[in-house]
Parts: C-alpha cells; sequence; structure tokens
C-alpha cells in the first residue's frame, strides 16, 4: 500500500518539542481542539453510552427469559414514584427498545466508530496535524453531550400510555405523532436532531480533511483502507442525514404545530414517512459498519504480515456499498403495500449488495492467504468478524427476497440478522480496533491473556444470544413483545442465558482497561512489528500532543 | 512555498471544501422536504399506492368503453373522531371498462354541531391506481354537514381501457374504492 | 375486557343504526359477545353455544362452536426451530423456496468462509509460514469471486421473481371479501359481502384461554371465520396507527395502514385454526392483539355467518346486477341527489333501504 519515508526517530523528535504545549485539564478536556483528545472523548462516550445501552438490553433479555410479564410493572413503578398500571408496565417495554436502538445506534456504534476511531486516526492516518476544523470537531462532540441527556430524560416525562417514548428506534408515523401524546417524543425527536447535526457536521470535518489534509504523495488511491472507510461513511452521513432531519423536522411539525405530513386526516401519509426514515435508515446501517471494514482491513494485514490483499477493489467495493445503499431502502417496507414491480425492483436491487460485501469477504480471506498469521486479540476479533458479519450478511439475502420476507418481516429473524451484522459485526469491528489500537492511544499494552477470554466469552454469548433469535423468528415471533406464548419460551430462555455469558465477557473487558491503563506494559511505537505498515505506527505511543509538524513524505 | 502562505492556502481551501460539503448537507434537507409535494407528484403520475387519477368531462367522453366489465367494490371508514354514519349505496357494482359510472356514499352527521369533513382515499389492487379515474368526487373538496343532515355524496369515475393491456393489471376482476372520512381541523393545514 | 367488548360491539351497531340490516347484525354479533363472556366463566366450549342459543334472538346461534385448535398446527411448537406448516400453496411454494434453496446456499456459503477461515488459520499460522508471501493480486480470482456470487444471486432471483408474481396474483371475480381492521389493541373483521357486520377480537385472559384449550397470548374471544378451500380477498386498513395483519402458517403479513386499504389474497387449503400476531409497533398493548383464523368448510362458514345474522353472499344480489344495464344508460344523468330508480332498486336489494327515504 503505501510507504512512508519519515522515519519513527525523525517524527520522535519531532514530536519531543512539543510536549510542552499541552493545555491545562480543563482547557485540554472541554475546549478541546487536539483530533486525539476529541476522539478519546468520543470514545469515553461510547464506553458510557454502551454500558447504559447493554443495561437496557439486560432488562430486557430479564423480562422475556420467561413468558409472562414479570418485571415491567415494577419497574415502571420504580420510574414514576406510583404504581404503575399494567399498560403502563407494558409502554414501559416499547421505551426500552426505543432507548436500547437510539442509543446503540447514536450513541454508541457512530460515535466509537466515526468519532472516536476516526478522529483518532484518520489525521493521523493521512499524515495531517489535525482535522480540517478542529472547533467545529469540538462542537460534534459537545453536540453529543445535550443530544444524550435529552434521549435519557425523555424517560421520564409522559409518552403517551406511560413515560418516555415508546414508539422504537423508527419512530414511525402515526405512533409517534397523534400516538404519543406528551413531551417524550418531542425530546426524543430533539435529541435525534441534536446527534444529527453533530453526525453532519463531523462528515463535513472528514471530507474536508480527507480531501485537502493528505500529505504530500499521499494520494487517494494510496490511503490507507480506514481513511477510505471513513471518507465513504461520511458521504453517507452527509447524504442520509439531512432526510432523517427532515422527516423528523416533519414529525415535530405534525406533533405541535398543525401540520399533516404523514397524517392521514390532514391529507399526508404515514407511509412518506417511512420512505424518507428508511432513506435514511438503510445508509444509516452502512454508516455503521464501514469503518468496521476499513479496521478490519488494517487488522487482517497487520497480523498476517501482508498488505491488504486487492487494495482497490476493497475501496471501490466500499463506494459501491455506499452507492447501492441508497437505492434500496424499501426492503424494510416490504408488507406496506408495496406494487408487485415495486417488491421486485428492491429485492433485486439489495441482492446487488451482496456482490460488493462478497468481494471484501474473500479478499480478507485472500490477505490471510500465504500470510504468516499470528493470532493476537485483535486478529481474533476480526477474524471472529468476518465469520459472523458472513453470517448476518447471509440472512440478509434472504430477507431481501420479498415474497419470503412476508413470513420474516418484524419478527425475530429481523432481530437476529441485523444483530448479527451489528452486534457480532460492527461490535467485533470495534473491539478489534480498539485491542489494536489500545496501547498506541493510551501507551500501554493490554492484557493479551485477558484479551483472548473477553473474546472467547463474547464471542459464545453473543452467538447463544442471537442464534436462537432465527428460530424464534422463523417460527413467527414478532419483534418489540414483551410477552409471547409459551411455545417461544425455550429459545428466549437460552438467548437470556446468552446475555448473562456476554456480561460475564464485557466484565472481563473493563478488567482488562483498567488493569492496563494503570498497570500495563509500556507500548512502544511500533508494536505489532513489521505488518503494521501505516502512518501511525512512525509515531510514538501514545503519539505526540501535536504530529506532523513536518509533513511526511509518501513514495 | 513558505510556511505561511501554505497555511493559509490550505485554510481558504478547506473552507471552500466544507462550504462545498455543507451546500450538499443543506442540499439533501432541502430535498427532503422537496419529497413531500414530490411523493404526491409521483404517486398522481403512477397511481402508487393506489392513488387515483382524475380525469375531465371532456377527456371521459373521449375513452373508448371496451366489451369486458369490471367490478368495483365500496368501502367507506370514519374516523373515530367524526360523528358521522358513512356508508356506500351499494357494496359492489359492476361496471364496463370505460363507461363512466356513479357510485353514491351516503354520509349523516350524527351530531347536534354542524361538521365539516374530508376524505382521504386510495383503490387496491393498488397497480390499478392508475387507471382508476375520478370525473367528479365528493372527495375533491371538503363537506359540510348540518346537525342531523344526511346527504348523498357522487363519484363519477370510470376504468381506463388500459388496464386491460397492462400485464401487471389485465387479471385484475375487481377493483375496491376506498374511503376514509376525517373531521377537518380548522388549525390543520395540508401538507 | 368483556365490558370493552360490549361497549366497542355497541358503539358499532350504534354508528351502523341507520342501516337496520347491519344493525340487527350487530345485535345479534352484541349479544354473542355477551353470551360468550357468560360462557367464558364456564368450564366448557359446549356450555358457551348453550348460552349463546339461550340469549340470542336470532335463533341460529346454536350451529356454531368454536373450533378446537389442532396441536401444532397454525401455531409455533414448543422449541421450534423451522417455520411453522403452511396451509396455504403462497405458503408451501415460500416455505419450499426458503427450505431447498435459500436454506442450503445460505449455509454452505457460511460453512464454505468458516472452512476457509479455520483452514487458513491452521495453514498460515506464523509457525507453520515463517515467512509471509506478498502476493495482493490475482486477477483471475477476484473475477471468479466476483462472478459467482453474481450467478448464485440471479439463482436466487428467478425463483423469488416467479414467487412475487403469484402472491401478487389478484383475486377471482367471485373472491369473498373480508375487511380487517387494526384498532389499538384489537381487531375488526368486517363481512361487507354478508350484510356487512364487524366481530371485533380480542384477546381472552391466560385463564380463560387455557380453559377453552388455548395458548395465552394467542387465543381471542371470537375468532376471524372465513371459508377454507377457497381464494378470500382480505382488505386491510387501520383504525388509529398502523397495525400489522399477520398469520405466519398462511405466510400473510399486510400492514393496517390508517386512512388507506391494502389488499391482500388468502386461500386456506383446509379447516383449521391458524393463529398470528400484529407485527407493527402498535403502542403499549402491541403484543396484546393477536389474530385467530378459524377456516371453515363454505356449508359451516354460512350457517356461522347467519348466526350473526349476516346473510349469504349471493343472495339477493341478482336483482341488483340486473338492473345494471339501466343504471350505466343514466349514469350521465345521475346527481347528486338524482336517480330514484337506484333506490326502488336497492330497496328491492335488500340493503341500505332506509338511508333513501331519510334524504
Amino acid at each position: 500500500m503505501t510507504t512512508i519515508a519519515a522515519t519513527p526517530d525523525e517524527v520522535h523528535a519531532d514530536a519531543e518539542e512539543h510536549h510542552d504545549h499541552v493545555p491545562p485539564f480543563f482547557q485540554r478536556w472541554f475546549m478541546s481542539t487536539n483530533h486525539k483528545d476529541i476522539g478519546t472523548l468520543y470514545l469515553i462516550f461510547a464506553v458510557v453510552a454502551g454500558i447504559i445501552g447493554g443495561a437496557i438490553s439486560g432488562l430486557m433479555r430479564m423480562e422475556l427469559a420467561e413468558p409472562g410479564i414479570q418485571y415491567l410493572q415494577g419497574w415502571a413503578s420504580m420510574m414514576q414514584g406510583s404504581a404503575a398500571t399494567e399498560d403502563q408496565g407494558l409502554h414501559l417495554w416499547n421505551v426500552l427498545i426505543t432507548a436500547h436502538g437510539l442509543i446503540m445506534v447514536f450513541f454508541m456504534v457512530m460515535p466509537a466508530m466515526i468519532g472516536g476511531f476516526g478522529n483518532w486516526f484518520v489525521p493521523i492516518m493521512i499524515g495531517a496535524p489535525d482535522m480540517a476544523f478542529p472547533r467545529m470537531n469540538n462542537i460534534s462532540f459537545w453536540l453529543l453531550i445535550p443530544a444524550f441527556i435529552l434521549l435519557l430524560g425523555s424517560t421520564f416525562v409522559p409518552g403517551g400510555t406511560g413515560l418516555g417514548a415508546g414508539t422504537g428506534w423508527t419512530v414511525y408515523a402515526p405512533l409517534s405523532t397523534t400516538g404519543s401524546q406528551g413531551p417524550a417524543v418531542d425530546m426524543a425527536i430533539l435529541s435525534l436532531h441534536l446527534a444529527g447535526a453533530s453526525s453532519i457536521l463531523g462528515a463535513i470535518n472528514f471530507i474536508t480533511t480527507i480531501f485537502n489534509m493528505r500529505a504530500p504523495g499521499m494520494t487517494i488511491n494510496k490511503m490507507p483502507l480506514f481513511v477510505w472507510s471513513v471518507l465513504v461513511t461520511a458521504f453517507l452521513l452527509l447524504l442520509a442525514l439531512p432526510v432523517l432531519a427532515a422527516a423528523i423536522t416533519m414529525l415535530l411539525t405534525d406533533r405541535n404545530f398543525q401540520t399533516a405530513f404523514f397524517d392521514a386526516a390532514g391529507g399526508g401519509d404515514p407511509v412518506l414517512y417511512q420512505h424518507l426514515f428508511w432513506f435514511f435508515g438503510h445508509p444509516e446501517v452502512y454508516i455503521m459498519i464501514l469503518p468496521g471494514f476499513g479496521m478490519v482491513s488494517h487488522i487482517i494485514a497487520t497480523f498476517s504480515k501482508k498488505p491488504v490483499f486487492g487494495y482497490l477493489g476493497m475501496a471501490y467495493a466500499m463506494v459501491a456499498i455506499g452507492v447501492v445503499g441508497f437505492i434500496v431502502w424499501a426492503h424494510h417496507m416490504f408488507t406496506v403495500g408495496l406494487s408487485v414491480n415495486l417488491k421486485m425492483y428492491f429485492t433485486a436491487a439489495t441482492m446487488v449488495i451482496a456482490v460488493p460485501t462478497g468481494i471484501k469477504i474473500f479478499s480478507w480471506i485472500a490477505t490471510m492467504w500465504g500470510g504468516s498469521l499470528s493470532f493476537k486479540t485483535p486478529m481474533m476479533w476480526a477474524i471472529g468478524f468476518i465469520f459472523m458479519f458472513t453470517v448476518g450478511g447471509v440472512t440478509g439475502v434472504v430477507l431481501a427476497n420479498g415474497g419470503i420476507d412476508d413470513a420474516m418481516h418484524d419478527t425475530y429473524y429481523v432481530v437476529a440478522h441485523f444483530h448479527y451484522v451489528l452486534s457480532l459485526g460492527a461490535v467485533f469491528s470495534m473491539f478489534a480496533g480498539f485491542y489494536y489500537w489500545f496501547p498506541k492511544m493510551s501507551g500501554r499494552m493490554y492484557n493479551e491473556l485477558l484479551g483472548h477470554v473477553h473474546f472467547w466469552i463474547f464471542f459464545i454469548g453473543v452467538n447463544v444470544l442471537f442464534f436462537p433469535m432465527h428460530f424464534l423468528g422463523v417460527q413467527g415471533m414478532p419483534r418489540r413483545y414483551a410477552d409471547y406464548p409459551e411455545q417461544f419460551a425455550y429459545w428466549n430462555e437460552i438467548a437470556s442465558y446468552g446475555y448473562a455469558i456476554m456480561g460475564i465477557g464485557m466484565l472481563v473487558f473493563f478488567a482488562n482497561i483498567g488493569y492496563s491503563l494503570f498497570a500495563g506494559r509500556r507500548a512502544e511505537g511500533n508494536y505489532w512489528g513489521e505488518g503494521a505498515t501505516t502512518l501511525e505506527w512512525t509515531l510514538s505511543s501514545p503519539p505526540p500532543f501535536h504530529q506532523f509538524e513536518t509533513l511526511p513524505q509518501i513514495k | 512555498m513558505t510556511e505561511a502562505t501554505g497555511t493559509s492556502q490550505i485554510q481558504s481551501r478547506n473552507t471552500r471544501v466544507g462550504l462545498i460539503a455543507a451546500a450538499i448537507g443543506l442540499a439533501m434537507l432541502a430535498l427532503g422536504y422537496a419529497a413531500v409535494p414530490l411523493y404526491e407528484i409521483f404517486c398522481r403520475v403512477t397511481g402508487y399506492g393506489g392513488t387515483t387519477q382524475v380525469a375531465n368531462a371532456a377527456q371521459a367522453e373521449t375513452v373508448q368503453v371496451a366489451s369486458s366489465t369490471m367490478s368495483v367494490r365500496f368501502d367507506s371508514n370514519v374516523s373515530s373522531a367524526l360523528p358521522w354514519d358513512f356508508e356506500p349505496e351499494t357494496v359492489t357494482d359492476k361496471v364496463s371498462i370505460g363507461a363512466r359510472d356513479m357510485a353514491i356514499f351516503i354520509a349523516k352527521n350524527r351530531s347536534d354541531k354542524p361538521i365539516t369533513g374530508t376524505a382521504t382515499f386510495n383503490v387496491t389492487p393498488v397497480s390499478a391506481g392508475k387507471y382508476f379515474n375520478k370525473v367528479q368526487c365528493f372527495c375533491f373538496t371538503e363537506q359540510t354537514l348540518q346537525p342531523g343532515q344526511m346527504a348523498r355524496m357522487p363519484v363519477l369515475y370510470y376504468v381506463d381501457p388500459a388496464i386491460l393491456e397492462d400485464p401487471d393489471t389485465q387479471d385484475i376482476k375487481e377493483i375496491t374504492l376506498s374511503y376514509t372520512f376525517y373531521p377537518v381541523d380548522p388549525d390543520k393545514k395540508g401538507s | 375486557m368483556t365490558f370493552m367488548n360490549m361497549v366497542k360491539s355497541l358503539s358499532v351497531a350504534a354508528l351502523l343504526a341507520m342501516t337496520p340490516h347491519a344493525a340487527i347484525a350487530q345485535e345479534a354479533a352484541t349479544t354473542d359477545v355477551q353470551a360468550e363472556a357468560q360462557a367464558t366463566t364456564a368450564d366448557n366450549a359446549a356450555a358457551a353455544t348453550e348460552a349463546a342459543t339461550e340469549t340470542s334472538e336470532s335463533g341460529a346461534v346454536g350451529s356454531y362452536v368454536p373450533m378446537k385448535p389442532t396441536e401444532g398446527k397454525g401455531m409455533p411448537v414448543d422449541g421450534g426451530i423451522d417455520f411453522q406448516d403452511q396451509y396455504s400453496k403462497i405458503g408451501q411454494q415460500a416455505y419450499a423456496m426458503h427450505n431447498y434453496i435459500l436454506m442450503p446456499i445460505i449455509v454452505v456459503i457460511s460453512l464454505f468462509v468458516l472452512g476457509l477461515l479455520l483452514w487458513v488459520m491452521a495453514r498460515y499460522r506464523a509457525k507453520a509460514n515463517p515467512e509471509a508471501s506478498k502476493t495482493t493480486h490475482n486477477t483471475f480470482i477476484e473475477v471468479v469471486w466476483t462472478l459467482v456470487p453474481v450467478l448464485i444471486l440471479i439463482g436466487i432471483a428467478i425463483p423469488s421473481i416467479s414467487l412475487l408474481a403469484k402472491q401478487f396474483e389478484p383475486a377471482p371475480e367471485d373472491a369473498l371479501t373480508i375487511k380487517v381492521t387494526g384498532y389499538q389493541w384489537y381487531w375488526g373483521y368486517t363481512y361487507p359481502d354478508n350484510g356487512g357486520f364487524e366481530v371485533i377480537s380480542n384477546m381472552l385472559p391466560a385463564e380463560e384461554a387455557r380453559a377453552r384449550g388455548e395458548t395465552p397470548q394467542l387465543a381471542v374471544d371470537n375468532r376471524m371465520v372465513v371459508p377454507a378451500g377457497v381464494p378470500i380477498k382480505v382488505i386491510v386498513t387501520a383504525a388509529d396507527v398502523i397495525h400489522s395483519f399477520a398469520v405466519p402458517s398462511l405466510w400473510y403479513k399486510m400492514d393496517a395502514i390508517p386512512g388507506r386499504l391494502n389488499e391482500k389474497v388468502m386461500q386456506i387449503d383446509e379447516p383449521g385454526v391458524y393463529y398470528g400476531q400484529c407485527s407493527e409497533l402498535c403502542g403499549a398493548r402491541h403484543g396484546f392483539m393477536p389474530i385467530a383464523v378459524e377456516a371453515l368448510p363454505m356449508d359451516e362458514y354460512n350457517a356461522w355467518v347467519q348466526a350473526q345474522g349476516g346473510n349469504i353472499k349471493g343472495e339477493g344480489e341478482d336483482e341488483a346486477e340486473a338492473s345494471e344495464a339501466i343504471e350505466d344508460e343514466t349514469a350521465d344523468a345521475e346527481t347528486a341527489n338524482a336517480s330514484g330508480e337506484e333506490n326502488t332498486e336497492n330497496a328491492e336489494a335488500g340493503s341500505e333501504a332506509a338511508a333513501a327515504p331519510a334524504n
């Protein structure tokens, strides 16, 4: 891929003179314009949001572990401080699924992938001293805080039957308009506005950075694949999020200002909201996975001691996935009453995406082929990612069939599918990236044994958790159900055990972070050795506060 | 190139690219809003979602009446917020394709206040939408009923004979025309 | 629940009060609901029928006894890992496509990728292969792994498209039409071809469901009764928010959207009870508005319709069709308050008779 002219020593020398420029604590962390510090803030934020979102799914698995309603009413009573009715308990269920979805998408995966790893490594990988608009970068991050507070706060204000927004993360009208009285849904919508604005600003920043700030010799076709992935992601954000913003603004005016964009009573059409939402929503799922593709490419190459196989194919496969991702949205709406021609079109178009995805899967395997593989923790996560993403991908091909989807739409099969590509895909790639770069970011090595233990427990846990959902789905169990017929009890119980296993894995992860931050071995500049070839490995660990004051030359 | 000019050049280039990117974002935002009228036009033109077509009397005159017939079913719904009865006079009707026919819906205001209502509509199968033409319909305008008033609301329509040539629709034996009456909220602006 | 039923039925009855025919139907339905509500405290379904017969005004209710569901038919099975058995042609075709085309393909692809990964991990581990090759391109293999998936996808797309075409085949001309309306949080089934009565269907509490030998969360008080073996044109809409009418064992799912009608043909091979559940998030009790479709032989279906106070499809319609010609000729002359013949004709046809004079 790329060869770097600047030797590590030169950069180190460059770094030394700037170490004293680090601003005092408050300025450094609250008024930061440094891409690495902002990246760190994003990662911390994502971990916090991930703990909350994960805890919510724990509550859900607790309730679903056996048929009947065991806890919801009690939890609802606790939240509102007075005895809750059965319906208020059931409403809490909808609040939980809504919050889990929104938190994981907007406040965990996106901040970690784009805000965290993107901020940290895109400038370094292209040999830039920082992002193009450092102050805007700061705004991007700090917009997330009020957004998250609004979302969490919404669960304590009235939202219809009970407290909180119980509309699902899709916020379909008219359930989200005439169907949910009270400020909770308004707060959730405003939260999405802020999170969306944050991401759009971030996208503008990344696009400008990647277009303009590359070091001499770093042509587009020499850019590391992670940079490619963030570039494609930034474009998806820039094209998709404003449509979401428009759609949810219309929801807001429908709710509060007597418009009728999605209200049949005033001549609007609720199906239009679904079109707008999924025009955003489908690219959104690629926004969540593409940076993972980029990270996995680097990790596979590093631990195979080989350059990535088919670099250009890999880059353009991501571009193709991004482009096609915009013209397949209605496969999320196969049961709204589309005509046969539209269903056929969206079936065929959706399947097309499997081709570039397949190219990526096989290119990763080809990268490993003939390599000299070492199975460090990031490599385990990356290999796990490839297989789990394949499983999630092929069930996507099944769902793409409009005629088959009639039985699977809105069942647990869909839940299983998107958790395989996200919880086992995106999250695996995030763990891979985290272990890969953690010593680079912190300056201390993580514990390899704990890393492996984390991987295996988590791998077993999530598979036990999510694989049975395929069975529940084909048997017909609808999603977003707080209770179910007893025939579904067996696999639900197994899935809840899977959650417990996964939870233990996460404890190992946090133990590892805690241990490594304080007692980890100091990391050298390039702790992965010859396989690691991108520019971050030419810097010390952690990198100097300001890097590349003299731009590196890329041959 | 000196250090100083280099930095300011990069900054102005950054501003330019940043503004272009922001403009793209704004354009997409505008497109999001434009989707509302565009969707409406799209529905009208293609009959998407079973949207019916509007024809004037002159157009209706020129339509050839085909030898085959089509069953038309009438379906009515009333919003729970509207204290009206609203029913088709006949449940189904058999019409010659291409010939104009009139269907009557009967509406009655059960309340003691005058109320204005408006009806949304579509046909199923949804692919028949582009061949179902209304020449005259109570749904084109808002309808006001006085307390206890009963009104007969007409729809003058015809089925375009082109329905017989379209492979997606030629097997359709019955078209269902559905109306849902909603109260007109004076505060609500239509989209 | 019982109270809600009554209120609902009564309010629907009031809504249709101007049409005596429908009103009678509705009254009968109401009575039936009440009767059944009383009966649910009794231990068995037979008692329910008896009670219903006693209190029924029409006296014809006695012939209908809610069918006992067959274990494993039209419902999920304990710990099941496959689709529910399919009881429609569409379902069988889709099921075959999934289990004999899609499943083998995705299993083979997944195992192929897993096998490749494991083999590569074993063969090229650092110990076994200390020197990494530097190969980064192989045009032949890249073309292969682009074209082979394309061919596989085309192989999937062809049966998939034909399956879709099959699913969209419109209903035959004489198909019985049943209207499904989603409410927060119950279903309404209207029978426009049988006099226009509406059956309101609420979920049964767990104890009552067990008492009737049905599964809690699936059992309902009043089922959607349909004839078996014939195509039924089901039209679906909603009164408040979006719901989705779904029956897994019939491969049937159609969204119920307020202000808009959807249509999908349902054809059930054999009599039986087929359960489904609302499949679009619709608020607090989304998981508590199940669907139970009871398919009966045509004659039993007709008896059921009469027990509900409805009339059998096709009876009393001939006159309306005979006068069709006159109506067509006068179409141009018709105005909003015109057409005396039409009123008479409708009065004769026995529907909406009371509507005209009030005008």
